[in-house]
C-alpha cells in the first residue's frame, strides 16, 4: 500500500518529465529518420525523464527534498538530466556524442540547470492541486499537503493583513 | 528627507498608528507593520512578469544575430546589460517593498513632472502594436493564418480575459507561470538536442571578452543596432518600472496594505484604495530583520529566476542560431539583413532541414509563445501603470476607481492597436519596433536617474541602497544614455 501511495506522489513529476521528453523526442529526428525512429527517440528520452521526475515526487513525499527549494533539485537534475540524455543517445544515436562523452555530459549538465528551473516551476504549480485530490486516501499525500498548507497559511496571513482584504 | 517619526511617549500600541514618514511633498506615509517575508525561498514570485516581459526579441533574435555577425565575443555587452538589469530590479523592489507604492509614485514624490514624463513616454512607446508582430508572424509560418488576423484576435482575447478576471493578478500569474514553465523546459530541451559543448564554450567565453568591439561594429550601420540590443538585454523600456506595480499588487513587503486591481466585471467589489503607501519602523530591529528577509527573497528572484532564465534562453537561442548557420551557411546572409521575420524563418528552415519539420515548427512555436507572453504582460502592465498614475495624480479620477481606469487604458490601447494594424503605417511591423527603441532606451537611462533620486531621498537612511549599488545604477544611466547619444552624435542615427 505504501508503495502505491508513493507512486501516486510520483505522478505530477513523471508527467512533466514525460511531456518534456516527448517534446524533445520529436526533435531528435536528425537526417530524416522514419516516424518509427522518431517515436523511439521520444520514448528514449521521455522514459528516463519521467522516471527521474517521478522519483523526485516520491523523495519529496518522504522528506528528502523540501517543497520549492531550488538548490537540491538543481543538483538532482544536474545528475539526472545528462544521464537521461546519455541513455537516449545510446538507444537512438543522434550524433550528440561526436565530441566525446565528456564534453557531451558537461554540456548536458549545464543545460540541466535550466531544465531544473522549468521542472520545479511546473511541479510547484501542479503538485499542490494533485495533493488536494489525493490527500483523503493517501496519508503520504496528506502529510505533504500539510507542508504546502503551512506555507500557504503564512502567505495568507500576510495577505489577510491587507486593508479590506478578503 | 526629514522624518516626523516622533517616538511614542509611552509604549502603548495605538500611538504607533499616528507616526508617519514624510517623503517629498506628497502625503506622508503612515507607519505600519512589515509582514513576514515568505518562510522559505520559494520559486514563484512576481518576477514571473519580469521574465515574461523580458525574455523577448533581445534574447531570441537580436543577440543571436549579433553573435553570428561579430562573433561570440560581442556577448560581453549582453552580460553587462543583463547584470545591470538584475541590479535595477533589486533597486526597484527596494522602493516598492518598503512603501507599497509604485516607482511612479516615488518619482512624483521627488518631482511631479518626472512622473508625467514617464506617463507620456509610456503612451508614446507602448500603444504601437509592434511587439505583437514577431509572435504573430511566427504563428503565420506554422498555420498559414495571416499575421494581422492573429494579432487582432490576440488583442481582443487579451481584452476580454482581463475584463472578466475577478482578480487580475492571480489569473495573470497562473497563465504566465504555465507559459514560462513550458518555455523554459522546452528551450532547455531544444538546446540539449541541437547544441554542443563547443557552441556553449564559445558563447560563454565570449561573455568575458570585455571591451571587444570589431571595427565594423563601430559604424553607422551597426553601432545603433548594438545600442538597441543592449537596451533589449533583459527587460527593456519601462518594464522594470511596471515590475514595482506587480510587487505591490502581489502583496510583497508593504504592498500587503494595498488592495488588488480587479477586472471590469468585478470593479464594483473593489476595496477602497489609499492614495499613498506606507512605511515600516526602520528603527525597530525586529522590523529590520523582516526587511532583510524580504531582501533575501527578492535577491533570490533576481539572481536565479531573472538572471538565470534570461541567460539560459539567450544562450540556448544563440546555440540554436550557431547550429542553424552550420547547417545552412545561407542563414548568415538572411540574418545580416534587416528583416527579422526573414531571419527567423531562415533559422527555422535551417533547423528543419537538418532535423525534421517538427524542429522548425517548435522553434517558431517558441517565438509565438514569447510573443504571446510579451503581449499579455505588456498590455496588463501598461494599463496598470497608466491607471496608477491617473488614479493618484489626476483630480477627479478617483471617482472612477482603479479597476475602471485600468479597463479604460486596456481597451484604449487595444482599439488603437487594432486600428493601427488595419490602417496604420505601411512600412511593416519591424519599422514600428525600431522607432520604439529610441524612446525605450532613453526611458531606461531616465529611470536609472529616477531610481537614484527616489531610493536615496525618499527612503529612511537604514534602508537606503549601499554605495556600490548606487554606483552600478549610476553606471546604468551613463551606459544607456551615453550609448544612445554617442550613436546620435557620432553616426546621426538613433537606435537600430
Amino acid at each position: 500500500m505504501t508503495g502505491r501511495h508513493s507512486l501516486e506522489l510520483a505522478l505530477p513529476g513523471a508527467s512533466i518529465g514525460a511531456v518534456a521528453g516527448a517534446m524533445a523526442g520529436g526533435l531528435t529526428l536528425l537526417a530524416g529518420q522514419s516516424a518509427g525512429m522518431a517515436g523511439l527517440a521520444a520514448l528514449a528520452l521521455a522514459t528516463p525523464l519521467a522516471l527521474f521526475g517521478g522519483l523526485y515526487g516520491m523523495l519529496l513525499g518522504h522528506g528528502v527534498f523540501r517543497p520549492g527549494t531550488f538548490g537540491p533539485i538543481g543538483l538532482y537534475w544536474m545528475a539526472a538530466f545528462p544521464v537521461s540524455r546519455l541513455a537516449q543517445e545510446i538507444l537512438v544515436p543522434t550524433g550528440g556524442l561526436a565530441e566525446g562523452a565528456g564534453p557531451f555530459l558537461a554540456y548536458q549538465a549545464m543545460i540541466s540547470l535550466g531544465f531544473a528551473i522549468g521542472f520545479l516551476w511546473m511541479h510547484e504549480r501542479i503538485m499542490p492541486q494533485w495533493l488536494v485530490r489525493r490527500a483523503g486516501d493517501n496519508p503520504l499525500a496528506g502529510e505533504l499537503l500539510q507542508k504546502y498548507l503551512r506555507f500557504a497559511r503564512i502567505v495568507r496571513a500576510r495577505k489577510s493583513a491587507r486593508k479590506g482584504g478578503r | 528627507m526629514d522624518t516626523s517619526n516622533t517616538p511614542p511617549a509611552t509604549a502603548t500600541p495605538p500611538v504607533e498608528d499616528q507616526r508617519v514618514w514624510k517623503a517629498g511633498r506628497l502625503e506622508p506615509m503612515p507607519i505600519r507593520k512589515l509582514p513576514d517575508a515568505p518562510p522559505s525561498v520559494h520559486i514563484l514570485g512576481p518576477t514571473v512578469f519580469l521574465v515574461a516581459l523580458g525574455v523577448g526579441m533581445g534574447e531570441s533574435y537580436m543577440w543571436p544575430r549579433l553573435v553570428l555577425l561579430f562573433g561570440p565575443e560581442i556577448r560581453w555587452l549582453f552580460l553587462i546589460g543583463v547584470t545591470l538589469q538584475a541590479v535595477v530590479m533589486l533597486e526597484m523592489a527596494r522602493y516598492a517593498m518598503a512603501t507599497g507604492e509604485s516607482i511612479f509614485s516615488g518619482a512624483a514624490r521627488v518631482f511631479k513632472p518626472l512622473m508625467w514624463f514617464f506617463f507620456i513616454v509610456a503612451i508614446a512607446v507602448y500603444i504601437w502594436p509592434g511587439h505583437l508582430s514577431a509572435g504573430a508572424a511566427a504563428f503565420e509560418e506554422i498555420t498559414g493564418i495571416p499575421w494581422v488576423v492573429t494579432a487582432i484576435a490576440g488583442l481582443i482575447l487579451v481584452g476580454v480575459v482581463f475584463t472578466l478576471a475577478k482578480v487580475i493578478y492571480n489569473l495573470l500569474e497562473n497563465v504566465l507561470s504555465l507559459l514560462i514553465g513550458a518555455l523554459v523546459l522546452g528551450t532547455a530541451v531544444v538546446a540539449a538536442m541541437v547544441g554542443s559543448w563547443g557552441d556553449v564554450v564559445t558563447t560563454i567565453s565570449g561573455m568575458f571578452s570585455f571591451g571587444y568591439l570589431p571595427p565594423e561594429a563601430m559604424s553607422a550601420a551597426w553601432f545603433p543596432v548594438i545600442v538597441g540590443a543592449c537596451a533589449f538585454a533583459g527587460p527593456s523600456g519601462m518594464q522594470q518600472m511596471w515590475y514595482t506595480l506587480h510587487l505591490r499588487d502581489s502583496g510583497a513587503g508593504m504592498g500587503v496594505h494595498q488592495p488588488k486591481i480587479r477586472g471590469l466585471r468585478h470593479a464594483g467589489e473593489e476595496e477602497e484604495r489609499p492614495n499613498r503607501g506606507f512605511m515600516f519602523d526602520t528603527e525597530d530591529p525586529a522590523e529590520m530583520a523582516k526587511w532583510k528577509g524580504w531582501r533575501r527573497w527578492v535577491t533570490f528572484d533576481a539572481l536565479l529566476l531573472f538572471w538565470g532564465i534570461t541567460m539560459l534562453v539567450t544562450i540556448s537561442f544563440t546555440v540554436i542560431a550557431q547550429a542553424a548557420v552550420r547547417i545552412d551557411p545561407a542563414v548568415r546572409t538572411a540574418i545580416q539583413g534587416d528583416d527579422r521575420e526573414v531571419a527567423l524563418t531562415a533559422m527555422s528552415n535551417a533547423v528543419s532541414s537538418a532535423g525534421s519539420s517538427v524542429l522548425g515548427v517548435v522553434f517558431l512555436g517558441f517565438i509565438a509563445l514569447i510573443g504571446l507572453n510579451a503581449t499579455l504582460g505588456l498590455f496588463d502592465s501598461f494599463s496598470r501603470g497608466q491607471a496608477d498614475m491617473t488614479y493618484n495624480f489626476i483630480p477627479g479620477a478617483k471617482k472612477l476607481g482603479m479597476s475602471k481606469l485600468y479597463a479604460v487604458f486596456l481597451w484604449g490601447v487595444i482599439i488603437f492597436g487594432i486600428l493601427i494594424l488595419l490602417f496604420g503605417p505601411a512600412d511593416g511591423p519591424s519599422g514600428i519596433l525600431d522607432t520604439l527603441a529610441f524612446l525605450s532606451t532613453f526611458a531606461m537611462g531616465a529611470y536609472c536617474v529616477t531610481l537614484l533620486l527616489v531610493n536615496n531621498r525618499m527612503l529612511p537612511k537604514p534602508i537606503r541602497p549601499r554605495w556600490w549599488s548606487n554606483l552600478i545604477i549610476g553606471f546604468g544611466a551613463v551606459f544607456y544614455l551615453g550609448m544612445l547619444f554617442y550613436s546620435l552624435f557620432a553616426y546621426g542615427v538613433v537606435v537600430g
